[in-house]
């Protein structure tokens, strides 16, 4: 009963974070159709963000979010100008491939510039609300967890209002559907790209900041979030939002329930399994569609 | 009002149209008419800025057009109707004409527009909630046709309207062209079957092979026998 109630509380945190850093993947290949590798870097430079006003300033970690957001927006924006930018609308280049490696290429980048500045060791964060509460003598939560979840979740229903109900946002969606037709409608196809990239970054900028009291602060913090949501992504089928949103959890409730039932060393073994499994039979992922080349 | 002069485009090094020059004068309803597969959405194409050119220039209200970026193109008031549709198949009805209204600026100037749309469709205000996927092929007509309109619009492109309708909903989609074109909007509109056309257009141009072989007014069109022998399938008997 405790381990079912831990692998639930442990869903629910883990899910909400896999969907704020894999939702950014989502959006970036629902209107570019790339595959954005660069988004564990974000997930690391957020903690940075975060951990270098503290350690510096002092200020409260709460702020530090509101930096980091800015910081990883900006880094975003720059990922587009640097890798995907140069590539969009070239005779001849598999696009698609091509910003494959290039958003991989300053994600190495990146990783060893805050390498040379901060050195490898890992860097403790404080969480954001100390302590924590007993559900059952065995199973407690922390309310850093809890306000994991919290913050997570509110920032996809803002991102969900603004993707529904804004001008932009829905210009988003719009280009993910049918780029032609977005054109048509006078909807400036590049300037959608460069939102959209630092609206990714910016997620996946909060989720480093949360999960920055969890495994510390390091130049490699990216790795893990960048394969778990490469699994989310693929698993959901690539493009889909609502897909991203269950795969999230999907995948959150595995990995808890391998590490909490067997051991925490499978749970990516198994993940990979499960991915494998779900690619051979429907390789499009539980809600993909077959899609279109960008320009 | 639009000049293209000695386009040449293609896809990759297939050149669609060679070598072909046109003009549309304000206030006039000039159709394109041509086999499938002759350039005619190719044309459309390369003047919203869909594709770039390989030769040749295209020229709005005197300014040059060619090389812009799509949305400037729209901003100026030139905006196309594309083939098939294309709507935002996951959004409604509303959604997809509120980002037909995109480049307007003000948000009460789009809900303006939008109600000027659903009084000419009042269809799509019934449907205003249904997402676009689930619309009936007229339907999906209208509001590609509503999208068009909620710019202002001063030249509207539009490709192949009558594509895949049923031919009681050709007419009427057509009827709605041609009072869309009343209300003073300039259009050039591209179709394969002369029938749709005859009662609309002002000026009708015919291409084969990416080139213009003959244009004029319909009558003049009508009583070229050869031409009609050859491009329209009417064997001369009008």
């Amino acid at each position: 009963m405790n381990a079912i109630l831990q692998t639930l509380v442990s869903t629910i945190v883990q899910g909400s974070i896999l969907a704020l850093i894999s939702i950014g993947m989502t959006l970036v290949y629902g209107t570019l159709r790339v595959l954005n590798m660069a988004q564990g870097v974000m997930v690391m430079v957020g903690g940075f963000a975060a951990f270098t006003v503290v350690d510096r300033t002092g200020a409260s970690p709460w702020l530090s979010i509101a930096v980091a957001v800015v910081v990883t927006f900006l880094l975003g924006v720059l990922t587009y100008y640097m890798a995907v930018k140069p590539l969009l609308g070239r005779p001849g280049v598999d696009f698609e491939m091509t910003a494959f490696i290039t958003t991989f290429a300053v994600a190495t980048i990146v990783q060893n510039i805050v390498l040379m500045i901060y050195g490898p060791r890992q860097k403790p964060f404080d969480p954001l609300w100390p302590g924590g509460i007993n559900i059952t003598s065995d199973v407690s939560i922390t309310y850093h967890s809890m306000i994991m979840a919290i913050v997570a979740v509110g920032a996809l229903v803002a991102l969900g209002l603004f993707l529904s109900r804004s001008r932009y946002g829905l210009a988003i969606t719009a280009v993910a559907q049918n780029l032609d037709a977005a054109r048509l409608m006078g909807i400036p196809a590049r300037r959608v790209y460069v939102v959209t990239m630092g609206i990714a970054a910016a997620l996946a900028g909060i989720a480093g900041v949360l999960l920055a009291p969890l495994y510390f602060v390091y130049p490699n913090a990216g790795d893990l979030p960048l394969l778990q949501a490469l699994i989310v992504v693929i698993f959901a089928g690539l493009g889909s939002v609502k897909g991203t949103i269950y795969a999230s959890y999907i995948i959150g409730f595995l990995s808890a329930a391998v590490a909490i039932f067997w051991s925490s060393a499978f749970a990516l073994p198994v993940l990979y399994i499960v991915i494998l499994v779900v690619l051979v039979v429907r390789p499009n992922g539980i809600a993909g569609k077959p899609q279109e080349a960008r320009l | 009002m639009l000049e293209v002069e000695h386009l040449r485009v293609g896809y990759g090094d297939a050149m669609v149209i060679e070598d072909m020059s046109l003009t549309v004068n304000e206030g006039e309803f000039v159709v394109v008419i041509g086999p499938n597969g002759h350039g005619k959405t190719t044309l459309l194409r390369a003047i919203s800025g869909l594709l770039p050119l390989k030769r040749g220039s295209i020229t709005y209200r005197g300014e040059r057009i060619d090389g812009k970026p799509t949305e400037s193109i729209v901003g100026k008031g030139l905006v196309q109707i594309p083939q098939g549709d294309m709507l935002f198949p996951d959004m409604s009805v509303q959604e997809n004409l509120l980002l037909g209204g995109f480049v307007l600026p003000s948000r009460s100037e789009r809900l303006e527009r939008l109600s000027q749309v659903y009084e000419i469709f009042p269809r799509l205000l019934e449907r205003k909630e249904q997402q676009a996927r689930t619309l009936s092929g007229g339907e999906r007509r209208m509001l590609a046709l509503g999208r068009g309109l909620m710019t202002r619009a001063d030249l509207l492109l539009i490709d192949e309207p009558s594509l895949g309708l049923a031919p009681v909903l050709v007419d009427e989609v057509y009827d709605r062209i041609a009072t869309i074109a009343k209300s003073g909007i300039t259009v050039l509109l591209v179709e394969e079957n002369f029938a749709h056309v005859r009662e609309v257009a002002d000026r009708v141009v015919l291409i084969e092979n990416g080139a213009v072989v003959l244009q004029g007014s319909v009558d003049a069109v009508l009583n070229d026998d050869a031409v009609t022998a050859t491009y329209l399938g009417l064997g001369g008997d009008s």
